[in-house]
């Protein structure tokens, strides 16, 4: 893996979210109007659900939008021929994914930031110092990588970036029901405990909450790891033979 | 009794170096018994791959691409069938044929992009079945549809290709101004590709096959789309790659085009090369007046029946 190569398609997709509007919607502006909107409708104790609560399962939500974005730049860049094109230099296949995962990274890690900042102007106060937020930034940054894995898995199967937008859902929709800020019964629970967003919202409560001493965290941390790793090498996989590049 | 030759030990760390002893090798007495340390990236086989290309014949030795029966099946299509072909290096060699003769698949074998079915492509003494790395590092590809990142501006789209070719910053930077200056795209080189015409996105497709100042640049109808001014200005330029010794391939449908450029043009009908020659011989051999004629009499129809 050359420096120069990763650098400059690290650089070429964080550009291409600050100056494409929907991207930049969908990545940074979404989450935030969405916590703004949450926070205010359900500060209220008589719902059942603080902005305490709430937190863990936004920072989920917004991490999980990156299969669509991830999705449809794969379709927009293969129907462009941008990927074959790419594919004709001396440029790694490494090369090219680390530059996605590090992109999509820091794309949560500034997803984590400003759902954090703005929870916490609107009441957010979590059982925890500064730590609490640091240990936060590399766990959704982990789970970025399963989202990354999810979009090249959608990308593979859509034949335009359209398809994709539509077929990312199927990803999307199970993870925001069953692992964000939506109530988990003991019906649902078995269910949930498939889905990667589940473990990443039961880490970042119980760090909330103050409860570092908790084993738990350690497993969540374990099962997103192994979780996406698993799905991004198996997007890579499914990609390379059958996403026509 | 036969003489023995004369031993000679040598130990080359360098591709070039190697070669031009082994060519030096051929032609002398001399056996030359010769240690080549391969580079990081290197494997064993790719170098063994090279020697014995650099020992063959002189005419293979000189040649930057030599297919031998190539095939390639799509299902039930065969869209090349059975190709041989040898262009030397330096050669600026047409393609040409009707939509969806064969032109463009075999240019996508030559640049790995497809798989052959059956047979043979080297391209710079590498086979592109085994040694696609090798290959990539060697050739500039300016596909027919123009591929361009929409949202970058043209020097970003450059220099983002010039970095995946690993050419460090101020010499990318250097050529990136001469490109942009010879193809007129300087004064609007900061604007986001989006908003570039038709003619000015051929251009930067094609500056963008050339950044990395490919041994052999493959360019797939480069100036479809361009106004006679523009096209006129990219033949300028790619005249001007052919002067600094490049193997070009270039595919066109403009028949003028390739008598304008070329050495040798190789005319290609469903998938099988039917007339291979410099245009003046094919003139001269068929009796016409223009490639289009020599089209038509060898097979009863016109290139641009295809478009």
């Amino acid at each position: 893996m050359t420096y120069q190569s990763f650098v400059a398609l690290v650089k070429m997709e964080l550009k291409k979210l600050i100056r494409q509007p929907s991207n930049l919607f969908l990545m940074l502006l979404f989450p935030a109007v969405l916590t703004l909107l949450f926070g205010i409708a359900f500060t209220d104790p008589e719902y059942g659900m603080g902005i305490n609560l709430l937190v863990p399962g936004l920072i989920a939500y917004a991490c999980i939008f990156i299969i669509m974005t991830i999705a449809q730049s794969f379709s927009t860049q293969r129907q462009e021929g941008l990927l074959r094109r790419m594919n004709t230099t001396p440029m790694t296949a490494s090369e090219f994914m680390g530059s996605h995962i590090a992109t999509n990274m820091i794309i949560a890690i500034l997803q984590v930031i400003v759902v954090f900042i703005l929870a916490v102007l609107i009441g957010f106060r979590p059982n925890t110092g500064v730590e609490g937020i640091l240990l936060a930034i590399p766990i959704a940054a982990l789970f970025s990588i399963s989202s990354v894995g999810l979009g090249l898995i959608t990308a593979t199967v859509s034949k335009t970036p359209e398809a994709a937008t539509g077929l990312s859902f199927v990803f999307i929709l199970p993870q925001m029901f069953f692992g964000t800020f939506i109530p988990i019964t003991e019906t649902t629970r078995p269910i949930a405990r498939f889905i990667p967003s589940y473990y990443m919202v039961d880490a970042l409560t119980l760090i909330f909450e103050g409860e570092w001493t908790n084993t738990n965290i350690l497993l969540d941390v374990g099962v997103i790891s192994i979780i996406s790793v698993a799905i991004i090498a198996l997007g890579i996989l499914l990609f390379r033979k059958y996403g026509n590049v | 009794m036969t003489e023995m030759p004369l031993l000679k030990l040598s130990t080359y760390t360098h591709r070039r170096t190697l070669s031009k002893s082994v060519k030096r090798a051929k032609n002398t007495e001399i056996l030359y018994i010769i240690f080549y340390i391969p580079t990081k990236t290197q494997k064993l086989g790719q170098v063994k791959e090279r020697i014995e290309m650099s020992v063959k014949s002189d005419t293979e030795a000189s040649a930057a691409i030599i297919i031998k029966d190539l095939v390639k099946r799509f299902e039930d299509v065969t869209a090349v069938d059975g190709v041989n072909l040898e262009i030397k290096k330096g050669e600026l060699f047409s393609l040409l044929g009707p939509n969806g003769a064969g032109k463009t698949t075999t240019i996508n074998i030559l640049c790995g992009i497809l798989k052959p079915t059956e047979g043979t492509a080297i391209v710079g003494g590498y086979d592109v079945k085994k040694s696609l790395k090798d290959v990539k590092a060697l050739i500039g590809v300016c596909p027919q549809k123009a591929a361009v990142f929409k949202f970058l501006n043209a020097r970003e789209n450059i220099e983002l290709f010039g970095s995946l070719h690993a050419i460090p910053k101020k010499e990318l930077k250097e050529r990136t101004d001469s490109f942009l200056e010879a193809l007129d795209l300087k004064a609007s080189s900061k604007r986001k590709a989006k908003g570039y015409s038709g003619g000015m996105l051929r251009k930067l497709n094609l500056i963008v096959a050339l950044i990395s100042n490919p041994e052999i640049a493959f360019l797939d109808e480069p100036t479809v789309g361009m106004d006679p001014r523009a096209r006129r200005a990219t033949w300028e330029f790619i005249r001007s790659l052919k002067e600094q010794n490049k193997t070009i391939i270039l595919t066109t449908h403009y028949i003028e085009e390739a008598e304008a450029l070329s050495d040798r043009v190789g005319i290609i009908d469903y998938g099988k090369l039917i007339e291979l020659g410099a245009p003046k011989d094919l003139l001269k051999k068929h009796e016409t007046k223009n490639l289009e004629e020599v089209f038509l009499k060898i097979t009863g129809r016109r290139i641009l029946e295809g478009i």
